[in-house]
């Protein structure tokens, strides 16, 4: 992989002479964008600005025809059997949301999850047990935050509706054993939800092997532009689930009492979508494939090794999950003790125009439960160069001799 | 200690830059958090403490080192240093208002409201044989005899004297103003000549001829004088025609002019004027306070009226 030539795809990462360009760790927040991206949602603007599926009109068909490719874009990056179980949704919380709702969940059902879901896999479920009485019930994680297969095991039980969890965290970049995970809960006769946020964008996924019910995805932290997400769902499950939102588009007929659903996916896409988006999401998938998932793994875990060893001997640091690198993907989230969090991303960004999180990333209750007031988030993606890192090494380290 | 600081300074840089004015407005809840005794928790003095650790230790660790162990000690230095410098901000501008000068009457230092000076600006006076200098404190109306001087508003109980010369700029300067007072006021005025231009000095010589003819005219001729172009003063036709057209007889004027009389009796007003202990023009005093330098208006008002002077 040609790092340099990658980069000169990245506006944001080549700035103009004597501009100091960014160094930018916050990929687990959401990704840069390639100029590919970029020019398509420009196209669109510009030459195409029409509704998909609607006016019969040449505009209205070029956009139709976008649309679908990118369906049909998303359903070869994650194996799906059909585009029809490609449903376009705004992030991975809507797709989220869009399975808690629809699902038909009954009072005493379960949703089993774990014990470091981002707020977009918990809070949907508190609403709904507020609601409807749903139970949840939570897998602790080993000490070191990796998943306990064995806890798993203990909290599935005939009760277990569903289980949603996380694929790859946002919080220490730990992922779960997805294929045992899914192959389990439908032993348990359970369905499984998977949100791949932060699994999409750095490592194969492969929605037929896995089996997996649901899995959803957000487009920003995959190159993508902000706004855009699929909800990847087994057609028969689809079919079978009501929609969330309703209205425009969702409806082969309606009378004023009563109206005939579209089949999936266009009977959850309501109302005038982000074709741009759309348009936008789709050549970014085309994007990664070229890159390819060994060349964005291999590179990741230099950076992420790189980053690792540079600090983890800093007095009072520690890395949040395991301590080989190799099982936190992209992510090195940590926290020294006594020093603020957003202390050390503000500086880092004041002294070396280094960008990271910093605070709870959206995981409050599993910062509540150890707590921990927050952490700092250094999150790599394959654009990110070894120097990069070594520059948020040194930076740390100085800062570290200051506070 | 720190909000209030970073309050004031950001709201001064908020006026150029919205990122400060956001900032500021930041600053202001953190104080009104304080001076309401609730804690500051919306990480304002936290966030700005990190950008300034950040942008100093680029340059020097060890200066980030102390101001990261220090920053309340520092915060408070500078608290305590604003504090003070808003007090002497607000004293220099009042003074400035009052005085035409950041620091007090007749004070030459440098004002940064008045960067040139320019209140303070005179043409001294050639007298090489005094003893010592003068300075603003030595300048007095007493024992000087004004008798002999032509006195406008005679009956008023403030008296206004004004040295000036009809070629210096700064007096051509004061003079309107001075005379606008006057109308006003009504105080009385005594207007005393003290050539500081040789080119210009017969002007002496013919005022006190005016006066001698026709007292009256005499406040006329003065301000035909300091209204005409400077260059006209030198011009000999000229004072003949501001004369003629004043209704005075010139070739008269001009024979009491180069009269030897009149030159000594001159001679004896410069020395009168000399015991004033003036050291340049404009020199006017109101009601015997000694302003040096051409003054904004309300300075002159303020001297005779106080402070609410319109």
């Amino acid at each position: 992989m040609d790092i340099q030539k990658i980069r000169r795809d990245f506006p944001l990462l080549h700035n103009g002479a004597g501009q100091k360009t960014i160094t930018y760790l916050d990929n687990a927040c959401q990704s840069l964008r390639p100029s590919s991206v970029i020019e398509a949602i420009n196209q669109y603007y510009a030459q195409s600005s029409a509704c998909s599926g609607r006016s019969m009109h040449r505009l209205a068909a070029e956009v139709t025809r976008s649309c679908d490719q990118s369906r049909s874009a998303a359903a070869k990056f994650l194996n799906a059997g059909r585009k029809e179980e490609i449903v376009f949704t705004r992030n991975t919380t809507e797709g989220i949301n869009l399975v808690a709702n629809s699902l038909n969940l009954q009072k005493d059902d379960v949703v089993l999850l774990s014990d470091k879901e981002h707020n977009s896999n918990l809070i949907p479920w508190q609403v709904l047990s507020r609601k409807k009485g749903i139970a949840i019930r939570v897998i602790p994680s080993h000490p070191d935050n990796t998943f306990d297969l064995e806890a798993y095991e203990k909290c599935l039980d005939n009760k277990v509706r569903l289980v949603s969890l996380g694929s790859t965290s946002n919080l220490d970049g730990t992922s779960l054993p997805a294929a045992e995970v899914v192959k389990k809960a439908h032993q348990n006769g359970s369905l499984v939800l998977l949100d791949a946020a932060q699994a999409a964008p750095h490592y194969k996924i492969d929605v037929k092997a896995l089996g997996v019910d649901f899995l959803a995805l957000s487009g920003h932290k995959m190159l993508g532009p902000s706004g855009t997400g699929i909800l990847y769902g087994k057609y028969a499950l689809l079919d079978q689930l009501d929609p969330f939102l309703v209205g425009g588009d969702t409806v082969a007929s309606s009378t004023y009492d009563s109206c005939e659903y579209l089949p999936p996916p266009e009977k959850f896409e309501a109302g005038l979508q982000d074709y741009a988006g759309i348009i936008g999401l789709g050549a970014a998938f085309q994007y990664l494939q070229n890159v390819g998932w060994n060349a964005i793994q291999k590179q990741e875990l230099l950076l992420n090794e790189c980053i690792t060893s540079g600090i983890r001997n800093l007095p009072q640091l520690k890395i949040i999950g395991p301590a080989d690198p190799k099982l936190r993907g992209g992510i090195v989230s940590f926290y020294i003790e006594g020093i603020d969090s957003h202390r050390i991303a503000l500086m880092l960004d004041q002294m070396a125009n280094i960008a990271v999180r910093s605070g709870q990333h959206c995981v409050h209750s599993w910062f509540n439960a150890h707590q921990i007031k927050g952490s700092v988030r250094a999150s790599v993606y394959f654009y990110n160069t070894i120097e990069e890192a070594t520059l948020f090494v040194t930076s740390l380290q100085k800062i570290r001799k200051v506070l | 200690m720190f909000c209030i600081v970073a309050f004031v300074i950001l709201s001064i840089l908020g006026i150029f830059s919205a990122t400060n004015r956001s900032l500021a407005k930041e600053a202001l809840d953190c104080v009104l958090r304080r001076v309401t005794l609730r804690p500051c928790n919306t990480g304002f003095d936290e966030k700005m403490k990190a950008r300034i650790l950040g942008s100093v230790i680029t340059r020097s660790e060890n200066a980030a080192r102390l101001i990261n162990s220090h920053f309340e000690l520092l915060s408070w230095t500078f608290f305590i240093l604003m504090f003070a410098s808003s007090i002497y901000a607000v004293r220099s501008s009042y003074l400035f208002y009052v005085t035409g000068s950041c620091n007090g009457l007749n004070q030459t230092a440098f004002c940064v409201l008045d960067p040139q000076g320019s209140s303070n600006q005179i043409s001294g006076i050639d007298e090489t044989c005094k003893v010592k200098p003068t300075t603003a404190a030595d300048l007095t109306l007493s024992g000087v005899n004004l008798t002999d001087f032509p006195i406008m508003n005679s009956n008023s109980k403030d008296t206004i004297v004004m040295i000036g010369s009809y070629g210096c700029d700064y007096t051509r300067k004061a003079y309107p103003l001075v005379r606008e007072l006057v109308d006003k006021s009504k105080a009385s005025f005594i207007y005393l000549d003290y050539p500081v231009k040789e080119k210009t000095d017969y002007l002496s010589r013919v005022g006190f001829c005016v006066a001698k003819q026709d007292p009256g005219k005499y406040w006329q001729f003065n301000d035909t004088l300091f209204a005409a172009d400077k260059a006209k003063l030198e011009d000999v036709s000229f004072i003949e025609e501001t004369l003629t057209g004043l209704g005075m007889d010139s070739k008269a004027i001009g024979f009491c002019a180069s009269d030897p009389q009149t030159q000594a009796t001159v001679t004896q007003q410069l020395d009168q004027i000399l015991k004033t202990n003036f050291y340049g023009t404009p020199t006017v005093f109101i009601n015997g306070d000694p302003l040096i330098g051409p003054k904004p208006y309300r300075v002159y008002a303020i001297k005779l009226r106080g402070l609410w002077y319109w």
